[in-house]
């Protein structure tokens, strides 16, 4: 039997002003498997760290467990000295005395002690059975896949190839550009959309390290990060790919209004992509436009901003007042949305042109007149509490980008989450471009509707994660831990035990679990480059057969007997 | 040679350490600058993140452990950019180091120092820092050094040496993010007048689950109970006298403030006046509209003309439109929480002998300038919230690393 160390920490009489630490230090030693038990003054500071260092190394304790401060005080400092001196994380367990015991028992100091014991004793029971897991590493396919080719797409790969990685661009329609096909200028800068595809697809044909793909559909996605293997058709049929890491920049589409403000039946009464459309062919004057924004958004059936609506109003608006100063053009909103300082300046710029503004309320939405084609406008301006008449012949109706249809199936071939509206969800909003799927990245309107600006920016920063991933030679299943030294361990199989039911692979969100066919019978499998070590599988498998190593379940049992045992130290 | 010189990051908050990490994940060294003594920026001062409604410590103390663990990164905290030049094309930065009393590295929170000091100088140095440590408040310290003597660890010192590095750099990332800018010039707002008239971060401080009150709400003034709390929106925001922009971030930050007023006090009626609810992000415009319980956070549409202390402590007086009924009214509140005064702290930056970045007339780096200021991120660029500010660190990132690729 492996033989445990217990170290003490006195913290100065923070600990043992309340414990007892010398009761508990005998006590502890007269357990069998305890080789030393030792109280010191403060196991952070390097001078007091080294006695029961050289007495771990001279009783040859395999094991240590830390009774000290918790660890988020210095006790994690203290296991990051004590795996610098070669123990394993899984032979390393603390125990918070401090915090978690000495002051919040402050007025119970007996059962402070007893407490400790307790805490002490459960950490050795769960010691016993812990135990880290091998870990494995694969090589780092250093090549890139990106789905869409819109300014999202074009700008990772565009940051991909200049950082020196092979680049695979897949487009579903048959050129770059993606929505900036579709649209004349873009926001704030005024630039024109072609020119912005040329600079962007510019560097990416010249670039040897891209290769573009055309009419793509993706058949299938297997593997890992740092080694996907895709299957894909495009204009120049099948294809299968190796790739290291995947961008998703497959962009989101327009909701067409139909059924509102009597779009589709009524002349004049179009979206905004189509005032798009006329600006990008010879663009009429236009002398009277009102545009309508929330259109089918904000409404309990998408209840959302759609970011983009609001400043695409204020381009186009301000637009027609460039070209026909006498135009008169109304925004009718629920609320202005620029935020920041470059969209608000944008929105002065509309304001100074002329451009003229009504607020009007969700229950009270406009009214378009006109029997044969738009005769005018009748809007409740909430702001002077009147109705009003807007005389004009042309309606724009600003509706939100919704998921694309294929979201659903991308997310499921590449493991990623998608959000309750059906976008590509991040992790965490502090890694807003990364996903639960490790090597799998998220920019542009797949994850959430955004402005180009916003999507080459996005874009550029996937490129940059996936950079982190394809510029190692080889990555190990442990490392792709995002919290450094917080995972020892995957999921593992006892083959005999288990019985095929297939539970695990089931619940696993990565699926890391898979039904193996071996010796004639069905036999689960973890994929340890998949695993996160979430504990799903362990949950549900009847029969004990799939555990964590760190948390094996005969260490919560262990944990269990001891925190109930009777015996106190006095 | 040139393209192996590090890349000096100025601050620490969420846009710095996100950087940080991009740029030393893909290989090249950084030096990161922060001139408080811990890292984690404003974030680290917020109790609750919107939209999440999760503290910001879990996600920004695994993000600080690696910075702090990372190999490629230079962490120098209490550190300011005393002198940035650019000559024949190099980048030559005089960074110092003024430590603080407690050393981080050697206290170890156990509290002495707090419970000794007579003048209540020293406190925790705030609920999100990571390690915890204690820090003496120099303002309020009288220099008795009691503290020193009890110090188990000696980990205070009064008279640190004040450390000049010098760092030859290639390329700088401006990451210093948001200060608040006084109120009290725009008298309307009242700010000073009365202590429950604050700031939404003097709030946030106020309220916080971590710090003095442990989440309960309760006036300043007399530590009661508020009846009803306003929260006015734009206070200095859209204003062409201070800000002409908007602030971004405070539409979320007072319904965030305002939903868990509720939560923990739902007898609390909640007023917010605002000009635009702009709720623009993932899930933004639902956790607007999301109803905690007791009466609903109130939303009117109009900017108040007039907020004044009553006389006697009986509250505090809001004049305002409605603007969307048109009423004049007047109301009385025992809180008003002021929302929108941020403002890029570049602004703050001692610039005598710096080569200033170009600014915007709005006091935030010039997207279009060059040479050191071609890379911002967070408020120095632009009012961002959280997952804006990574965003803009990843993309100011991939222009570092491939500006060093290409030379």
């Amino acid at each position: 039997m492996s033989k445990v160390a217990v170290l003490l920490c006195r913290c100065f009489g923070e600990v043992d002003g309340v414990i007892d630490l010398d009761a508990l230090r005998k006590k502890t030693e007269e357990d069998v498997s305890v080789a030393f038990s030792c109280v010191v003054d403060s196991l952070c500071l390097e001078v007091d760290i080294e006695k029961p260092l050289s007495l771990i190394r001279e009783s040859g304790a395999e094991k240590v467990v830390i009774g000290s401060c918790s660890s988020l005080g210095k006790g994690d400092a203290v296991v990051e000295t004590l795996v610098r001196e070669g123990i394993h994380r899984s032979r390393i367990g603390l125990v918070d005395l401090r915090e978690g015991c000495a002051w919040i028992h402050r007025d119970d100091p007996q059962g402070a002690t007893d407490k400790a014991l307790n805490l002490i004793r459960m950490e050795m029971g769960a010691l016993s059975y812990r135990h880290g897991s091998d870990d494995v590493t694969i090589r780092v396919c250093p090549e890139a896949m990106i789905v869409g080719a819109g300014p999202a797409g074009l700008s990772a790969a565009c940051a991909l190839s200049r950082l020196g990685f092979k680049v695979h661009l897949l487009e579903r329609g048959s050129g770059p550009g993606g929505m900036l096909n579709l649209i004349s200028h873009v926001y704030p800068s005024d630039e024109k959309s072609g020119d912005k595809i040329k600079k962007y697809s510019e560097i990416v044909e010249k670039n040897p390290l891209v290769s573009f793909y055309s009419k793509v559909k993706i058949l299938s996605v297997k593997g890992f990060a740092g080694d996907f293997k895709v299957h894909i058709s495009s204009s120049e049929g099948e294809k299968k790919l190796r790739v290291g890491a995947v961008i998703l920049a497959s962009g989101a589409r327009v909701w067409l209004p139909y059924g509102l403000y009597r779009y589709g039946k009524l002349k004049h009464v179009i979206t905004q992509m189509e005032m798009e459309r006329q600006f990008l062919r010879e663009p009429v004057p236009i002398k009277k436009a009102v545009f309508i924004q929330c259109v089918g958004a904000r409404n309990k059936d998408r209840p959302y901003c759609a970011t983009i609506c609001c400043p695409s109003s204020l381009k186009n608006a301000a637009r027609i007042k460039d070209e026909n100063p006498d135009a008169r053009v109304f925004i009718l909103h629920r609320d202005i949305m620029t935020p920041g300082s470059v969209l608000e300046a944008y929105y002065r710029k509309a304001l100074a042109k002329g451009v003229q503004f009504i607020r009007f309320e969700e229950t009270n939405p406009p009214e378009i007149l006109g029997d044969e084609h738009v005769e005018g406008v009748e809007v409740f301006d909430v702001i002077n509490g009147r109705k009003r008449m807007l005389d004009c012949d042309l309606v724009v109706l600003s509706t939100p980008l919704v998921p694309n249809d294929d979201n659903a199936k991308l997310a499921d071939m590449l493991g990623v989450e998608r959000d309750r509206y059906g976008f590509f969800s991040e992790i965490y909003p502090l890694h807003p471009l990364e996903t639960r799927m490790d090597g799998v990245f998220i920019c542009g309107s797949a994850r959430w509707p955004v402005s180009s600006d916003q999507a080459i920016m996005q874009g550029e920063g996937a490129a940059v994660k996936a950079a982190a991933l394809l510029g190692k030679d080889a990555v190990s299943a442990l490392s792709l831990s995002r919290v450094p030294g917080e995972k020892f361990g995957h999921a593992s199989v006892n083959a005999e035990a288990c019985t095929g039911c297939g539970n695990c692979a089931a619940v696993c969100p990565f699926e890391a679990c898979r039904l193996q066919k071996m010796g004639g019978r069905s036999v689960s499998r973890v994929n340890k480059m998949r695993c996160k070590a979430c504990g799903n599988c362990v949950s549900v498998c009847p029969n004990g057969a799939i555990q964590l190593p760190e948390h094996d379940y005969r260490a919560v049992g262990a944990m269990i007997k001891k925190a109930f045992a009777e015996e106190t130290i006095s | 040679m040139k393209n192996s010189l590090p890349v000096l990051i100025i601050g620490g908050g969420v846009a710095g350490i996100s950087a940080a990490l991009d740029i030393a994940d893909a290989g090249r060294a950084v030096f990161l600058v922060e001139n408080s003594p811990n890292l984690g920026g404003q974030v680290a001062k917020l109790d609750k993140l919107y939209p999440t409604d999760h503290c910001a410590f879990c996600p920004l103390w695994t993000d600080i452990k690696r910075l702090k663990e990372h190999h490629l990164i230079t962490v120098h905290t209490s550190t300011e950019v005393k002198e940035l030049r650019s000559i024949e094309g190099r980048l030559h930065a005089m960074i110092v180091k003024n430590p603080p009393a407690i050393d981080a590295s050697r206290c170890v929170f156990c509290g002495k120092c707090e419970r000794e000091c007579s003048q209540k100088a020293i406190r925790p140095a705030g609920e999100h820092v990571y390690p915890p440590v204690c820090r003496v408040d120099l303002d309020v310290c009288n220099h008795c050094a009691a503290c020193v003597t009890i110090c188990p660890t000696a980990a205070i010192n009064f008279q640190r040496a004040v450390e000049t590095i010098e760092l030859n750099i290639d390329h700088v990332v401006w990451a210093s993010g948001f200060k608040e800018v006084d109120l009290t010039p725009l008298k309307e707002f009242g700010f000073g007048t009365h202590p429950d008239i604050m700031t939404s971060l003097e709030f946030e401080e106020w309220t916080a689950e971590a710090e003095i009150n442990k989440g309960d709400i309760i006036t300043k003034l007399n530590r009661s109970v508020p009846r009803n709390i306003a929260f006015i929106q734009c206070a200095g925001a859209r204003d062409e006298r201070m800000l002409p922009y908007c602030s971004a971030v405070c539409c979320m930050h007072a319904f965030k403030q305002a939903k868990w007023i509720k939560r923990r006090n739902p007898a609390i009626h909640c007023v917010i006046f605002y000009t635009d609810l702009r709720t623009v992000g993932r899930d933004y415009y639902e956790y607007s509209r999301e109803e905690i319980g007791g009466s609903p956070i109130r939303l009117i549409r109009g900017r108040p003309s007039l907020i004044y202390p009553l006389p006697g402590g009986d509250g505090i007086a809001v004049k305002f439109e409605n603007t969307e009924t048109q009423k004049r009214d007047i109301w009385k509140f025992d809180m008003v929480v002021l929302n929108g005064n941020l403002r890029s702290s570049l602004e703050w930056t001692d610039q005598e002998k710096l080569d200033s970045p170009a600014l915007t007339e709005e006091g935030f780096v010039n997207p279009k300038s060059d040479g050191m200021s071609r890379f911002s991120c967070g408020f120095s660029m632009e009012p961002s919230d959280v997952a804006e500010s990574a965003v803009q660190a990843a993309s100011v990132a991939a222009g570092v690393l491939i500006a060093k690729r290409e030379g």
